[in-house]
């Protein structure tokens, strides 16, 4: 199988990678970026367990093959993290005890941060559709709903 | 394990080249939100699949355009482009009605109109609010152009009538000309990220009170999603105030019977049909009033 | 009672390295020189295995090893009967039984690999349905057994055939529940890596059950438990899920990564998984009740009817705890119960979140709202005059006498809250429109802990080191739920430190005492309790230290905020030097905790005794609109009343009543594992539906404390109580709404419009 040449921009960092093409992004983020936070849970699309943001979109790596996206941006949980200060969501999550297995978390907070880049402040039903494809088993999603409300008032209150 | 080499077009010509090239060994992917599911499925209908052409990069695909009589939606354009879309909200907005309850955000975010209309699920939320705008599809190949209403492009479950050269570039939909009402419905087993049940779009215009050039399109209900024309024909004219909703319940679980024959599903979808339309026209009545 | 840590909402110990991505989970582990395992599962659910071919295989490019049962040194195993495979050997059982595993250097030459393994099949007629399977002539499941049968529970009380004789009323029910799939968002996992330090092999991975597990690998490998290590990791999620599953994965792996002598990692995709793993079991149930026109119950007769799938697992005592509770909380002097478990080539079933409880109680409750109506009663009214209280009897004869039985308690405040007298009535009318309103109510007992199913004990080190700090090691492990922050927070508690002063190390088969399993709700109660007691001893030590050398008396001595006082108050000096200095007198400081439960007792033909030492109570309210058009069912808001005896973290308990009112939604109204011939038809979560955020009502949480005197500080069980309750509530909701029962769960969009279920080709009920 011919690889393809792709450069990708992930958390700031600019690869310069040759990947075969059934490699989905999330292959390329996990298996050869090392960035385990993105999370494999069913493959097909259905459970945001992989969300990442490509390109300022929340989407689903598995579902995306990264010979589709030379020149690309992508941000993943472990670019929320700046020089040891957590992002606000991250905090968040903390304090509302929205984390209980933690597996759904990454794409979690990775759905909820596309939303805030892209509207600061979200009513309670634009967060639900954000997290919509985000499947938890653990929390029932009230504390995760309330720690990514509390960011949105922290922002309307600056 | 399904095995392809990738290729990518960067412009039409190149995509139109290698469908010439290559025919029914290559298959397109876009978004990817159904394509990798299909391949992950190990899908039948990907058995000759020897290349795997992407076609997001392709200028030109992603427009939303007025043309003065119709509205262009590009192949390319996604579902979250059609839910921003200011020109779309003015003109069709059941089209994001629908297209705001297809999958999830993610998914919204990657799955495109022509992914939509091409894979062809009877259950396809945009491809029943695009049968009841009587859209038309546009597809290219190396033979030049090709256009044919999407109730024709559509020729069953999962199958189109996209000849192995060609790809689908837009969908037209033609402007509805004065006011119209618009009402899109769709019945699931939960409250997101769920494939349609049955899903309803009528569209209408009302003229003294009257039902005029009243479309009724559902799908998931028969093979492919489909106007009734029968309840369109008892619709026309009716009076709003005056509505036998029960009569038009029955007629129109007949009127699904009439293509579907009894199937292990018409219990449940008797009589959902007709209550579905009850709703959509009892909202459009409200709205009206 | 004031605490300085109990009873606080404290964060979470665990937080920080799952917010940020860096903990590690078990297909995320990487180690040298590492290989990737691929199973390759049966074709057919039942199945002769005429022969294996691994040859090409073998030949493909990157593959290291295939195995197949023939190279497995014991291929059965099993925690309470050794019945399971490993792979299959003469016989493929059900749809997930695994023929070979193919080891290679990447995942994807393992799967291409796996392809190329030719088996020869003889497809046989199997078994679908544990009515057909307990019949006289069936055909066997398992062939050396003399019939289907896994297990039968009796009990009997009283005379039930006076008792109904002595009715008013009396209904008889049949009511069914579904196969039910775990979903934990993440998939198993394991890695095996081969010869480390002196273990012949360590397993990592996302072990629920560490010593269940280290048990399982040991009996396969034919080797001594100290030369098996498991080591768990940060797991995502498992509700009783990831026992014998996992131990299935670990076997193979080992067995692999001692035939290669390099670690191996085995990772489910979610269409495995769903295949493979084992499934809450459906239940048939048969309800007859008896009761006088005042409301009184005098009789009832409950047959309950269980499907294990292909192997015994956990049925034994699955279906051993409906037995004890599947009258539900009712003083009722006549009882026959009758509870079974039978083998079919249906995938196998095991522990889920409930364990037995979620059937009955779907049930039960449904029934008393049923027999309500019969005797035009309210809902509320019929279960007040035949609750529990303190010192009734239960169905066991056991007198309910060493706690507070709260069910009034949990049943008034959560009617109260949820207005639920005033609704009722409401809803009870004829409503206009198609989308109609109901509102139900359900209520449980639950015994604590695994009762009679086996001996109950936990184990705590704790670990001064020099500078103060704290190790705690536990045998009792997190899966998610919150056991680590609710262990340190006890012994900071008990220690008189700050909670990030408790460092709980990872579960290590290695060095953690051996404490069953983390099920059964029994980590806090159980475990909490022998953290009290090495918390305990470490303060007896430290008293006997500082008396000794600073001539203070024992009693006077206490520790309070990191620091020691003695007499009148006066601190001697902080936790840290007297650690420091002890270290250097030494002076070990590092003890040892065991908790054994109280005594329970159980008459396995009469059912009588004291089945659980001690027992919870809990009450959920579901207020519904059942759109009558469509069938479409939405959960408007759930008010749960929970007695926990104390709330170690209350934000704790809070997620666990959203999370377990979130599966119990599931249960009620999407989720079903459809079978057909022994196949699975929805394999993956675009088919099999989960609740989503947009899914859930509102939820009201009543944490309820009556300190129980047998939990550390009070505390006993949450983590099944909350889920065991909704389906049942929704149930009763739906049929306040549209005056229609449905007696099988899910209550589905075709259930609704249609009465009955539908698949294709077949009608169900």
């Amino acid at each position: 199988m011919e690889e393809v040449n792709v450069t990708l921009t992930v958390n700031g960092k600019e690869h310069n990678i040759k990947v075969p093409s059934d490699e989905r992004l999330l292959d390329t983020l996990r298996d050869r970026l090392h960035l385990t936070g993105v999370k494999e849970g069913c493959s097909i699309g259905e459970c945001g367990a992989c969300t990442v943001v490509l390109d300022g979109k929340a989407v689903n790596s598995c579902m995306v093959y990264t010979f589709q996206l030379d020149g690309s941006e992508v941000l993943t949980v472990e670019g929320l993290e700046i020089d040891g200060q957590l992002d606000p969501l991250q905090e968040a999550f903390i304090d509302h005890q929205a984390v209980q297995c933690g597996f759904c978390t990454p794409g979690m907070l990775m759905s909820a941060k596309a939303l805030l880049n892209e509207k600061p402040d979200p009513d309670r039903e634009e967060i639900k559709t954000a997290i919509e494809g985000n499947l938890c088993r653990c929390t029932g999603y009230q504390q995760i709903i309330e720690a990514i409300e509390s960011v949105v008032k922290i922002d309307r209150s600056e | 394990m399904i095995e392809f080499e990738a290729l990518k077009a960067n412009s039409l010509d190149e995509a139109i080249d290698i469908l010439a090239d290559k025919k029914n060994e290559v298959k397109m992917v876009a978004g990817g939100t159904d394509m990798l599911v299909q391949i992950h499925h190990e899908s039948d209908d990907l058995k000759e699949m020897k290349y795997l052409l992407d076609i997001s990069a392709i200028s030109g695909l992603d427009v939303i355009e007025d043309n003065g009589e119709y509205l262009r939606l590009g192949a390319l354009v996604t579902h979250s482009e059609i839910m921003d879309s200011v020109l779309i909200n003015e003109k069709f907005p059941i089209l994001q009605k629908a297209a705001e309850v297809i999958g999830s955000t993610q998914i919204r975010n990657r799955g495109t109109v022509g992914g939509n209309v091409n894979n062809a699920s009877p259950a396809a939320d945009l491809v029943t609010a695009l049968i009841a705008l009587d859209a038309s599809v546009v597809l290219h190949s190396s033979h030049g152009k090709r256009e044919l209403p999407l109730s024709e492009f559509i020729t069953g479950p999962y199958c189109t009538d996209r000849k192995e050269d060609e790809i689908m570039t837009e969908v037209k939909v033609p402007y509805i000309q004065d006011e119209y009402y618009d009402c899109y419905q769709k019945v699931k087993r939960r409250q997101a990220v769920a494939i349609a049940r049955i899903n309803l779009a009528v569209i209408t215009k009302v003229k003294d009170n009257k039902f005029n050039d009243i479309r009724v399109a559902f799908g998931s209900a028969t093979p492919t999603a489909t106007r009734f024309k029968e309840i369109e024909k008892e619709l026309a004219g009716a009076d709003l105030s005056a509505i036998d909703y029960e009569q038009l319940a029955e007629k129109t679980s007949e009127e699904m019977v009439g293509i579907t024959g009894e199937r292990w599903s018409t219990p449940y979808k008797r009589p959902v049909v007709g209550n579905l339309l009850k709703r959509a026209l009892q909202s459009i009545v409200k709205e009206v009033q | 009672m004031e605490f300085a840590h109990v009873n606080k909402s404290e964060k979470r110990v665990d937080v920080y390295e799952k917010v940020t991505g860096k903990a590690k989970y078990g297909a995320d582990m990487r180690f040298p020189d590492m290989l990737y395992g691929k199973v390759l599962h049966t074709e057919y659910p039942y199945a002769k295995i005429k022969s294996i071919d691994t040859t090409n295989a073998e030949k493909m490019p990157g593959v290291v090893a295939v195995i197949t049962a023939a190279d497995i040194p014991n291929n059965e195993f099993g925690v309470i009967i050794e019945n399971q495979q490993v792979l299959a050997k003469e016989k493929a059982l059900y749809i997930g039984d695994g023929i070979a595993v193919v080891a290679a250097e990447t995942a994807k030459q393992a799967a291409k690999a796996a392809e190329k393994i030719e088996v020869e099949y003889e497809e046989l007629e199997g078994i679908y349905d544990p009515l057909e399977a307990r019949e006289e002539d069936a055909q066997l499941v398992h062939e050396d057994l003399e019939d289907n049968q896994v297990i039968h529970h009796p009990l009997r009380k009283g005379d039930p055939k006076k008792g109904f004789e002595n009715s008013d009323v009396i209904i008889e029910r049949e009511y069914d529940t579904p196969f039910i799939e775990q979903s934990y968002i993440e998939p198993e996992a394991v890695v095996a890596v081969p010869y480390q330090e002196n273990s012949t092999v360590t397993v990592y991975g996302s072990v629920q059950n560490p010593f269940a597990t280290q048990n399982a690998v040991a009996t396969v490998l034919q080797e001594d438990l100290n030369k098996v290590r498991i080591v768990q990791n940060h797991m995502g999620g498992s509700f009783g899920g990831k026992d014998e599953v996992i131990s299935s994965m670990a076997a193979r792996a080992s067995v692999l990564a001692l035939k290669t002598e390099r670690p191996i990692k085995l990772v489910n995709s979610r269409d495995e998984s769903i295949k493979e793993s084992y499934k809450r079991h459906p239940y048939h149930m048969k309800y007859k009740i008896g009761a006088t026109e005042d409301g009184k119950i005098q009789a009832m007769e409950i047959e309950a009817v269980a499907d294990s799938g292909a192997y015994a697992c956990q049925t034994p005592f699955v279906t051993w705890r409906s037995v004890v509770q599947a009258t539900g909380p009712y003083e009722v002097d006549n009882v026959k119960t009758d509870t079974y478990g039978y083998y079919t080539n249906n995938v196998y079933t095991g522990a889920m979140r409930g364990y037995g409880s979620p059937q009955v109680i779907f049930a039960q409750e449904s029934l008393m709202d049923e027999l309500a109506d019969e005797l035009d009663m309210d809902p509320v009214e019929l279960r007040m005059k035949n609750i529990y209280h303190n010192n009734s009897f239960t169905a066991s004869g056991q007198k309910l006498d060493n706690h507070e039985v709260s069910l009034e308690e949990v049943l008034t405040k959560a009617v109260e809250k949820s207005n639920f007298v005033e609704k009722y009535k409401e809803y009870s009318k004829e409503q206009p429109g198609d989308k109609k309103k109901g509102i139900g109510l359900s209520i449980s007992f639950r015994g604590c802990s695994l009762g009679a199913e086996a001996i109950d004990a936990a184990g705590i080190i704790l670990s001064l080191k020099k500078d103060g700090s704290v190790s705690l090691y536990s045998g009792l492990a997190e899966n998610g739920q919150g056991l680590k922050t609710v262990y340190c927070q006890m012994a900071a508690e008990a220690l008189g430190l700050d909670t990030d002063k408790i460092n709980f190390m990872q579960v290590d088969t290695l060095i953690s005492p051996d404490s069953g399993s983390t099920v059964a709700s029994r980590a806090t109660l159980i475990g909490g309790n022998a953290v009290k007691k090495a918390a305990d001893n470490l303060i007896e030590k430290i008293k006997e230290y500082i008396s000794d050398k600073y001539d203070q008396d024992k009693e006077d001595i206490y520790i309070k905020d990191g620091s020691i006082y003695g007499q009148k108050d006066v601190e001697i000096m902080s936790i840290n030097e007297m650690a420091s200095k002890a270290a250097m007198e030494g002076v070990y400081l590092t003890t040892y905790g065991w908790y054994v439960s109280p005594d329970i007792s159980w008459d396995e033909e009469t059912g009588h005794g004291r089945p659980y030492f001690t027992y919870v109570y809990g009450c959920q309210v579901a207020e519904v609109e059942v759109d009558t058009g469509t069938g479409e069912i939405d959960v408007l808001n759930m008010t749960a009343a929970h007695d926990v005896g104390r709330a170690i973290n209350p934000a704790n308990v809070k997620g666990q009543i959203y999370g377990g009112v979130s599966m119990g939604l599931g249960y009620g109204v999407m989720e079903e594992i459809e079978t057909d011939q022994g196949y699975i038809e929805n394999t993956n979560f675009d088919e099999y539906m989960i609740p989503t955020v947009k899914d859930m009502p509102d939820i009201e949480p009543i944490i309820v404390e009556n300190p129980d005197p047998n939990g550390p500080f009070g505390a006993k069980s949450i983590g099944e109580p909350t889920l065991e309750l909704g389906a049942a509530a929704i149930a009763n909701a739906v049929a306040n709404a549209t005056k229609k029962r449905i007696r099988s769960l899910p209550l589905n969009l075709e259930k609704i419009i249609v009465g009955k279920d539908l698949h294709k080709g077949v009608d169900h009920k």
